[in-house]
């Protein structure tokens, strides 16, 4: 665009504007600074006292391993995927494609709207109480899997269907009208050419909701409390249910450095799903879109 | 830039402007159109308008089976929305309302008779931007085939050579039809997109200003390419290019604030307007 503008513009550069260009940096620096020191200090104290049997051997009391933790976390994760996954972007489909405009041209859904946002600013200990009222103690599922998932996914359907939403609000009318104008059907041409384009939209969703799954610690502990043992394939009435971040959470209180060491083990275990989450998004996201707009020009 | 290179030059024993003069009694028996209706689209007291807001009032056309129609007019006469009547696009545009009638085939297209998809599949659309799914050229061109099961597996690969073939694309991308089709110039995605609506087997292409995007030599070459589409497709070109109507279309129709003001043969209309409003933008002394 205007790049040859730019000379007579240097010279004219106003204070504001180069305090604002400070302000950037400093920006960006607040942002990157913080996460470069979290990876770095959890590195740094989980690795000298690293040992392999930690992913082998379950918690007993604060030593042990984290067998147990891993599995149950990452057995959350795959249910908020499925859970939470289908039900948010299938509202956020809704949302965005299925509602009928209202006569003045609004979007409508806008009750649906109002609940996601009340539902996302709740405080995620409060949602974890109610799920302990409700169904730990109230349906009588004790400590277990399923309430842990149900609240877990409570939480994260309104990011997945609002990011879903927007994602699908960016592609292009074009390729509805092109699809339309083909005589495709309205599911046929979402399924086929409007949902490929909200790809990278919808799983950056599905990111966010699957960090929040294996990062959460309050809902947890009011769901499925913890066990030393190995997660059973019952959904309810397990006792308890292990998940890495409770470790991090509480070992870290214990006198007995192994304790410390296991807190700290979780914590890079946590940090390393994390990552590999990321990046198996950038690769999902470069999969799809070899042949989007963006990408060809 | 390679990719900027027009579109291969055309074949011209393909281009048949002759098509038009009067067909002697014996290719009039081996017409496959013998005895069809001469008329493929009418429309009786067409009015369209949106909320309060009357678009176009009373139009009655009818467009000939294997003609070239233009329709020109101002920005804003309607043009846009009468043609996408055509194929029910503005159906579910938020506001719209009709009155009178669109037959396709003698049935008027809201009726049972026409299913909304396989209305749109024979009669299908070329948009003013190019507008390539964002799928491989090879897929682009078979997107509509495969909704409509016209053909699959193996198949596909001959409809998209065809298809690509006959807009004279195919040299250009034989070794990339994997490839985005947002690598294409302008004028190659245009012609994409025609050979992507030609696939599922068209008997009317309604064309929204499909030029105006384009730089003149693809705009020459799309031009060419359409007069060898007739008489086997009927055309309806929307066009705010007047030496492009008149060299293009064997109608045209004029549409001036809210109404059709006038139609007829193409040179007629051109060189001995009837009414005032058309000789006055004809001869480019309006808007
Ligand atoms: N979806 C719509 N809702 C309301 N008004 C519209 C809509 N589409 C077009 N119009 C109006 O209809 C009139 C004709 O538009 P259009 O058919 O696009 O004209 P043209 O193609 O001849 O330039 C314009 O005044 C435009 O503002
Ligand atoms: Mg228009």
């Amino acid at each position: 665009m205007a790049v040859s503008v730019r000379k007579p513009d240097m010279r004219r550069r106003t204070i504001a504007g180069l305090l604002f260009r400070v302000g950037t940096y400093l920006a960006l620096l607040l942002v990157v600074g913080p996460a470069l020191w979290v990876l770095i200090g959890v590195v740094v104290r989980a690795v000298p006292h690293w040992q392999w049997s930690v992913l082998t051997t379950p918690t007993k009391g604060t030593t042990g391993g984290l067998e147990n933790a891993i599995i149950g976390t990452l057995i959350l994760m795959f249910g908020v995927l499925i859970i939470a996954g289908s039900t948010g972007v299938m509202a956020g489909i809704y949302l965005s494609e299925l509602a009928k405009p209202r006569r003045n041209g609004k979007p409508s859904g806008g009750l649906f709207r109002t609940a996601s946002d009340v539902l996302s600013g709740f405080p995620s200990i409060v949602l974890g109480y109610c799920g302990y009222v409700a169904l730990v103690v109230g349906l009588g599922w004790g400590f277990s899997l399923l309430p842990a998932l149900i609240i877990l996914s409570i939480m994260v359907v309104p990011y997945i269907a609002k990011s879903t939403e927007s994602a699908l609000r960016q592609v292009p009318n074009n390729y509805r009208e092109g699809a339309a104008a083909l005589g495709m059907s309205k599911g046929y041409s979402l399924r086929k050419v409007v949902l490929r384009s909200a790809i990278p939209g919808i799983v950056t969703g599905l990111l966010l909701a699957l960090a929040i799954a294996c990062g959460e610690t309050a809902p947890l502990i009011y769901t499925a409390s913890f066990t030393d043992a190995i997660p059973s394939a019952s959904l309810i009435h397990s006792q308890g249910f292990a998940y890495l971040t409770y470790p991090v959470f509480t070992f870290y209180n214990q006198p007995a450095p192994e304790a410390h060491y296991l807190a700290y083990d979780a914590a890079l275990l946590l940090v390393i799903i994390v990552l590999i989450l990321l990046v198996s998004s950038r690769l999902i996201v470069a999969r799809t879109q070899r042949h989007s707009e963006s990408q060809g020009r | 830039m390679t990719d900027e290179r027009g579109p291969d030059s055309i074949n011209a024993s393909r281009v048949q402007p002759e098509r038009l003069e009067p067909l002697d009694p014996v290719l009039q028996a081996l017409d496959p159109d013998r005895g069809r209706p001469e008329d493929v689209v009418c429309s009786q007291r067409l009015t369209l308008s949106f909320g309060p807001k009357t678009i176009l009032s009373d139009v009655d056309i009818s467009f000939r089976r294997g003609t070239i129609t233009a329709l020109i007019g101002p920005t804003g006469s309607g043009k846009s929305t009468f043609l996408r009547t055509i194929n029910r696009m503005n159906d579910k545009v938020v506001g719209f309302r009709r009155a009178g009638d669109v037959t396709f085939d003698e049935q008027s297209i809201w009726s049972t008779h026409h299913d909304v998809l396989t209305l749109r599949r024979r009669i299908g659309m070329l948009f003013q931007r190019p507008n390539p799914f964002p799928m491989s050229i090879r897929d682009n061109v078979v997107a509509g085939v495969k909704a409509h099961r016209i053909a699959k597996g193996k198949q596909l690969d001959v409809v998209a050579e065809q298809r690509l073939r006959e807009v004279g694309l195919w040299d250009a991308v034989k070794d990339r039809l994997g490839d985005s089709p947002f690598r294409l110039s302008g004028g190659q995605q245009q012609l994409l997109c025609l050979a992507r609506a030609l696939a599922v087997g068209p008997e009317v292409l309604l064309l929204d200003e499909p030029t105006s995007a384009l730089d003149p030599v693809s705009t020459e070459y799309i031009e060419a390419l359409l007069a060898t589409l007739v008489p086997a497709l009927t055309l309806i070109i929307v066009t705010h290019n007047l030496a492009q109507a008149r060299r293009v279309s064997h109608q045209t129709m004029f549409f001036y604030e809210g109404a059709l003001i006038e139609h007829g043969d193409t040179e007629e209309l051109f060189t001995h307007p009837k009414q005032a409003d058309t000789e006055r933008y004809v001869s480019g002394r309006m808007g």
